[in-house]
């Protein structure tokens, strides 16, 4: 066994440059598989669009809410500001469960892909 | 402090990393090992090595400083460096894993067919680099200084050091490992003195000397652009990272980058609570610490302070272990990923030229940080979040979800974007902090915008240009990898 000391990705040494080392997808050969696959990146963008743009919402209504929520500035929870346990804990759950949802859905997209390209 | 404890501390942890880094080292022997097991390195692993790199001397250090000082406007730091992420796996996590890219200058180099291309973004990620290492170099200069009493340099030469010798020692083998054991070493030590100095403090009944929500310097607040530009550079800073990228690929396919982002926010999320808390404990307990201008040492101080004894020493070279983790497995992670690049396109990618290229990576920004003052630390690597916003995060979102960029388009994003925003950093500097005004102290609401429109403008007028690869590259970024079973 010999050690080869590893500083770049094995495939630069295979491929052409400027070409990504993986086989062709099958799809590609066909005028209804180009169409699959241009959809199925246009769903993902929209999904993501989707997501951040729900997520940057809240972000937006969450700061609104401390500055211009009436009596903010006096709550307390637990002898906690409200307003730092919003930023401070409040936030962290939304980013979350935007994730979770957002890996579902995009999962959820491809195997329609799949099904789509596999059952020709 | 006693002098001791930090030097133990520090020297603890190296020796923990080089352990780690050796019993790393015995799994993966021979190339073919190597790639092997990062296939095989499950996500919770991966998660956690994602999180020990990015949990720099900002988020240990700085958030919690950053929040003594400036209470809720604070609060948004953490909240954009997770939500950076989020951005990250919306946009970013599968594709880049998909295109086998372990670089940003391989990815462009690849989507745009061009040479030139993948010249400019290696100047832009050495440039980002080089800006982050320093931040991480004046934490240690910091740390060392407060908890030893050694002058600063020390510090600073110390992590350059420790880190050289074990790039040019292992290179890329066995550091998912060290940067996993990392991400647990911060978060404890970050952690535990802040439950036991709370539990002290409410078991002896202290009252607080100073109100929560009022700033201990009088520090007003800061103004509604501030916080947009601040969550635009964040946000948008996080996906062009260099170092974060390379953790990427140890996933196996697009689907477990997806899920390692999910735990990484996970990670960040709990992490975050701490320094926050730590932050407030000092708002209440300790605010002559913000006076006195050692905000930034606050996680450090505070053990010593409300605990005292023993039990504040050993807290305190719990905290100050975690600090050194801190510097350096960011720093590790960013001198490999920058001596791959560096190494690939000056040397002809070599063994020898790696190393010289990690020497390289590290002594360079070691200049920047004895020539610069020790700015906050938090706001100092939010600028650097505002410039790989508005040159790298362009050019990787709009190759991945566009098939119109061209090369030309590209470069002269990047290049706008540099000067934008590397020319109000400059600006913001030479007026000195506090008299820069809001737009450059804080440039990404409007350079990463005007990064995004030149980038579009362009490749529009030179849309003969767009490669002729690009509907292949497009489906091996986008199409899901087949099931293992099915694959030849």
């Amino acid at each position: 066994m010999t050690r080869v000391r590893v500083t770049a990705p094995r495939q630069s040494a295979t491929a052409a440059p400027g070409q990504l080392p993986y086989p062709r997808e099958a799809a590609e050969d066909s005028d209804a598989g180009k169409i699959f696959i241009r959809s199925l990146i246009r769903s993902q963008l929209r999904l993501a669009l989707v997501v951040a743009c729900g997520f940057l919402v809240i972000l937006a209504v969450f700061a609104l809410f401390l500055v211009y929520g009436p009596g903010v500035a006096e709550t307390r929870i637990l002898g906690i500001p409200l307003d730092w346990l919003v930023l401070g804990v409040g936030i962290y759950p939304v980013i979350g469960l935007s994730a979770w949802l957002y890996n579902r859905a995009a999962a959820r997209n491809e195997a329609r892909y799949r099904d789509l390209v596999e059952d020709k | 402090m006693n002098p001791a404890v930090g030097l133990f501390a520090f020297l603890a942890v190296t020796l923990a990393t080089a352990v780690i880094g050796f019993y790393g080292l015995r799994i993966s022997r021979t190339t073919g090992d190597f790639y092997v097991a990062s296939r095989t390195v499950p996500p919770w692993w991966n998660a956690s090595a994602i999180g020990g790199e990015y949990l720099s001397a900002a988020s240990f250090l700085g958030v919690a400083g950053l929040i003594l000082l400036s209470g809720t406007d604070a609060l948004w730091f953490p909240v954009g460096y997770t939500a950076g992420y989020l951005m990250l796996l919306l946009f970013v996590a599968a594709p880049l894993r998909r295109s086998g890219a372990y670089t940003i200058p391989d990815f462009t180099e690849a989507r745009l067919d061009s040479k030139l291309v993948r010249r400019v973004t290696s100047l832009v990620v050495v440039a980002v680099g080089w800006l982050y290492i320093v931040p991480q170099l004046h934490g240690a200069a910091l740390t060392i200084r407060i908890t030893t009493g050694l002058p600063s340099w020390v510090g600073s030469t110390a992590v350059v050091v420790v880190v050289c010798l074990t790039v040019v020692a292992g290179g890329m083998r066995s550091i998912t490992f060290v940067q996993a054991f990392q991400y647990w070493l911060k978060l404890t030590a970050l952690a535990v003195p802040v439950v036991f100095v709370a539990m002290v403090l409410a078991g002896n009944g202290v009252e607080p000397s100073a109100p929560l929500p009022i700033n201990p310097t009088g520090q007003a607040s800061a103004g509604a652009y501030n916080h947009i530009s601040l969550l635009v550079a964040l946000l948008f800073g996080t996906l062009g990272l260099p170092h974060v990228l390379v953790r990427f690929y140890t996933n196996p396919d697009g689907q477990s980058a997806r899920r390692t982002t999910l735990i990484v926010l996970g990670l960040l999320s709990v992490f975050y609570l701490f320094p926050t808390i730590s932050g407030a404990l000092g708002r209440m307990f300790a605010p002559e610490l913000a006076q006195s201008g050692q905000a930034d040492a606050l996680v450090l101080l505070l053990p010593g302070k409300l605990v005292g004894g023993t039990a504040g020493d050993l807290l305190s070279a719990l905290v100050v272990a975690g600090a050194f983790a801190a510097f350096l497995s960011t720093t590790s992670g960013l001198v490999v990923s920058l001596s791959g690049v560096i190494s690939q396109d000056l040397f002809g990618g070599s063994v020898r030229g790696f190393r010289l290229a990690a020497v390289i990576a590290a002594v360079v920004p070691l200049g920047f940080a004895f020539m610069t003052d020790t700015l906050a630390l938090a706001g100092s690597v939010g600028l650097v979040f505002a410039f790989t916003a508005s040159t790298i995060c362009p050019v990787l979102l709009l190759g991945i979800w566009w098939r119109g960029l061209t090369d030309a388009g590209a470069i002269a994003g990047m290049l706008t974007g540099a000067l934008l925003c590397g020319g109000a950093m400059v600006a913001g500097t030479l007026m000195g902090t506090g008299n820069a005004p809001a737009w450059l102290a804080q440039p990404a609401a409007w350079s990463v915008p005007a990064a995004f429109a030149v980038t579009v403008v362009v490749s529009v007028l030179t849309k003969n240009r767009v490669p002729a690869s690009v509907n292949r590259v497009m489906s091996r970024l986008h199409v899901p990898e087949r099931p293992v079973a099915t694959e030849r």
